[in-house]
């Protein structure tokens, strides 16, 4: 199959200009919403809500990340032709970097309604003494030290691969993609260690007398999941403006409905193993983390919506060849999975343990809704410049012609 | 052999017609590139046949659609088996461990389940379940892969006559064959080939076998008798170990399971100090349930007295002064009779035989008894007196409380009045 004389078309930069603004706009506005019912309400729920958005967002931009070292780790041909998308939503790793400092203001005031035990008060009251015992561990210097690694990783590793792909787009010097295949694998291992660290560290830590050793694998499956959910969005979107239209083709589809399939599974996976050991051995300091999740209505109903959302409803609809095949299917099905994801980060997030920090006062709060516009919208607007200014193909790659003509048997 | 014309084909014969002589079995055609199979395959599959088959050393894109082969039935297989699995793991653990034996009594002993409680968990819970039904749901998708992928391929196909052809070798190095078998309803020897040789072919050659008698070969049947003689003998020596006997100790063949290292309950041990090997509880502790630490229930005194009156957790009901009588006629009704007169069948075989030291067993229906406090019979029951023996480490305290229950109601119908006799009841009186 011979698709060049329509390449040039193809790969041509999208004129984001208007797009992007909006974005920008709702992102400001909604960011701007956030920080009025902070004043009105209270930095608590303002900060918990910044996190639970916050850990959204980055959590698609790191599994862009690992998609992106993955092709180049197992030398994937068919890929080549979804891969400049990924790397344009990974692009977005520095500007999360400086959107995590926010996050640093409630850790040095020492919110106790946040990071608990970053409050010298909670800790000097707790009465298990676990907070105390933690403190080498659990405490600020050391947190900053871990989040400044991590995201001096993640940032690097963008960079890194984003860069050395654009650069091949003018030269079209194989050995960039020798060398991005020899990185791969330490930047994996770096990559698996920092997003462990981190789940632990920000979202796990939000219950600190609690422990799960599965929560990193836990975060992981969940962030690959809303990444394949937005990269079938993506694509679609992308075509939809006229670009990519051949060098995408229905076999791509399948291939990221096959893996959104795929880590929906392991997510449920992930999250069964969690779930049972904990219930079967039914021991105080580990269901304390369920009890909240399954004490009331509302939180029942989430983890039952999770349940069936998350897995029962995407397994069905994935199941089959023919809604992997359909590009609209597909595209319903990633805007599905991705509100899903948001779901699960607000089913990590939000809950608290009876009688450990502040009560929420509405297990839903306006803040989660604008945030969520506000961080979506600055990364948008970031992901619609960075469009406007590159092609949307990796186009002289050496296996481009391998994607080009990929076809699943 | 070259050349595409029929005469090549040497005479084609139906399949099965004479015995000894070779049989046409099919035709092999070849060609010298994927694209000249591609052209080929949609002829073949226009003209309507449907017993023939590609082959080709690598994958050919686009040979599925040429050869006309509807997207694979495997999936449903998988799927089915899948379900089943699913379904079979579920009722697995119901059966062995939920399902009520009393409700399926036409179902044998040994294969019914056994309601088994682990952790305090419920006896069918999903979440302990899982982890079978995901097992079994994958094994058997799995299979049904498998085995539905060999059925549907015909395999395993131990022997084909087209193998024998040494042109047919170069399928797997770089040449590209149809394979029409005569078995196909459209086959007709004459002109099949004729159609063939249209195909723009490199080569046609006919695939034929040599047909023998059909019999087994002598050897064959020699070494699997022998087989069948060998697999007889590990049951010869089972069944002569089960009537003969040895004087010798049995063998040991894992020692460690038939002399297990381990302490028995009132062994001596050198490590502790008291030289017991199992050890006393912790000063200070009890075991779960071991707490009796309510006088009169459990010892039936109320401030060091005998109770005058039943505790207030045993609920005096038509049902518990029938347990009462159920656990009387059981333990107490042998010597103190059914009536409770004293007059059980021990006590009047002791009386008999005049046995020596044999104290009567007292009539419940004594004044003395129907003056004494339940608590003094409590006490009775729990601990023994003269020559009955205490029955407090058999009869749980509930049943104790019951059975004095009813030893009441033995005394109140020994000692009724008119007034105990329902109204409407009285004129039967004589």
């Amino acid at each position: 199959m011979n698709h060049a004389p329509d390449m040039s078309k193809d790969v041509r930069p999208i004129a984001t200009g208007r797009a992007a603004f909006c974005a920008a706009v709702v992102g400001a506005l909604g960011l701007a919403a956030g920080v009025l019912f902070g004043l009105r309400d209270g930095w608590d729920v303002f900060f918990r809500s910044y996190l639970l958005n916050y850990t959204y967002v980055l959590s698609l931009a790191l599994g862009a990340l690992f998609f992106v070292m993955l092709q180049h780790l197992v030398r994937a041909g068919w890929s080549v032709s979804l891969r400049r998308l990924a790397e344009l939503v990974a692009g977005t790793l520095p500007l999360l970097a400086v959107l995590f400092l926010p996050l640093l203001v409630p850790l040095l005031a020492g919110m106790p309604g946040v990071w608990e035990w970053a409050s010298a008060e909670a800790v000097a009251h707790d009465a298990s003494g676990l907070l105390r015992h933690k403190q080498p561990y659990l405490n600020v210097p050391f947190f900053i030290v871990r989040c400044v690694v991590c995201f001096a990783v993640w940032v690097g590793l963008a960079r890194y691969f984003v860069r050395r792909s654009v650069a091949q787009d003018a030269t079209g010097d194989v050995q960039l993609t020798v060398r991005m295949q020899w990185w791969s694998a330490p930047g994996m291992l770096l990559y698996g260690l920092t997003v462990t660290f981190f789940a632990i560290d920000a979202l796990m830590s939000l219950n600190p007398h609690w422990y799960s050793t599965i929560f990193g694998v836990y975060f992981f499956s969940g962030s690959l999941v809303g990444f394949f959910a937005l990269l079938a969005l993506l694509v679609y979107f992308v075509q939809r403006a006229g670009r990519l239209t051949h060098a995408v083709t229905v076999e791509h589809y399948h291939d990221v409905g096959k893996l959104a399939f795929g880590f929906v599974v392991f997510w449920a996976y992930i999250a069964f193993s969690q779930y049972l050991l904990i219930w079967y051995a039914n021991l105080p300091e580990e269901t304390v983390w369920y009890q909240p999740r399954q004490g009331d209505a509302w939180w029942t109903g989430v983890s039952l919506l999770l349940l069936l959302g998350h897995f029962v409803a995407p397994f069905a609809a994935l199941l089959s060849r023919w809604p992997k095949r359909r590009k609209g299917t597909l595209a319903c099905a990633g805007a599905w999975l991705l509100f899903m994801h948001w779901l699960d980060l607000y089913y990590l997030v939000i809950p608290r343990a009876h009688g450990h920090g502040h009560e929420p006062a509405a297990p839903l709060h306006l803040t989660d809704v604008a945030l969520l516009a506000g961080l979506a919208g600055v990364c948008v607007a970031a992901i619609l410049r960075a469009m406007a200014r590159q092609a949307l193909l990796p186009e002289r790659d050496p296996r481009l012609n391998e994607a080009l003509s990929f076809e699943n048997i | 052999m070259n050349g595409a014309s029929p005469a090549n084909a040497g005479g084609p014969q139906r399949p099965g017609t004479g015995r000894g002589g070779p049989v046409l079995r099919g035709l092999l055609v070849e060609f010298d590139s994927p694209g000249a199979l591609i052209t080929a395959a949609e002829r073949v599959r226009d003209a309507g046949y449907t017993r023939w088959d590609t082959h080709s050393p690598f994958p050919v894109h686009g040979i599925d659609a040429a050869m006309g082969i509807r997207p694979t039935r495997l999936p449903w297989i998988v799927l089915a088996l899948g379900v089943i699995g699913c379904i079979t793991g579920l009722a697995l653990q119901w059966w062995t461990n939920a399902a009520d034996a009393r409700h399926f009594p036409w179902v044998p002993v040994h294969l019914q389940g056994y309601t088994f409680h682990v952790s305090g968990k419920p006896l069918f819970s999903l979440p302990a379940n899982i982890p079978v039904i995901f097992e079994m749901t994958v094994l058997l998708a799995a299979l049904g892969a498998v085995v539905g992928m060999l059925a549907m391929n015909n395999l395993p196909l131990h022997h084909r006559p087209l193998l024998a052809l040494t042109r047919f070798k170069r399928a797997t190095c770089d040449r590209f064959f149809v394979y029409v078998d005569a078995a196909d309803p459209r086959f007709d020897p004459a002109g099949t080939p004729e159609f063939l040789a249209t195909l723009g072919a490199a080569a046609i050659e006919p695939v034929e076998e040599v047909v023998d008698s059909g019999r087994l070969p002598r050897g064959l049947t020699i070494a699997g008798l022998f087989i069948v003689c060998l697999a007889l003998l590990p049951p010869l020596l089972a069944a002569k170990a089960r009537v003969s006997k040895s004087e010798q100790p049995r063998f040991n063949i894992i020692a460690d399971m038939d002399n297990q290292e381990r302490f028995k309950a009132q062994q001596a041990h050198a490590l502790f100090a008291d030289g017991r090997a199992s050890r006393p509880p912790v000063a200070g502790t009890l075991a779960r349930g071991d707490l009796r630490g309510d006088p009169h229930f459990y010892e039936g005194r109320v401030a060091g007295e005998f109770a005058a009156t039943f505790p207030p957790q045993v609920q005096i009901t038509e049902g518990s002064i029938r347990r009462g009588q159920q656990r009387f006629n059981i333990y107490c009704a042998p010597c103190h009779g059914l009536g409770g007169a004293g007059d059980g069948i021990v006590a009047q075989r002791a009386l008999n035989l005049d046995t020596p030291g044999w104290v009567a067993p007292t009539s419940l229906l004594d004044p003395l008894v129907v003056e004494r406090p339940v608590g003094h019979l409590f006490n009775t029951i729990t601990n023994g007196i003269r020559t009955m023996p205490p029955y407090g480490d058999q009869i749980a305290e509930m049943d104790r409380w019951a059975i004095i229950a009813y030893v009441r109601t033995l005394e109140r119908s020994q000692n009724a009045r008119l007034e105990d006799v329902p109204a409407e009841l009285r004129s039967e009186l004589r």
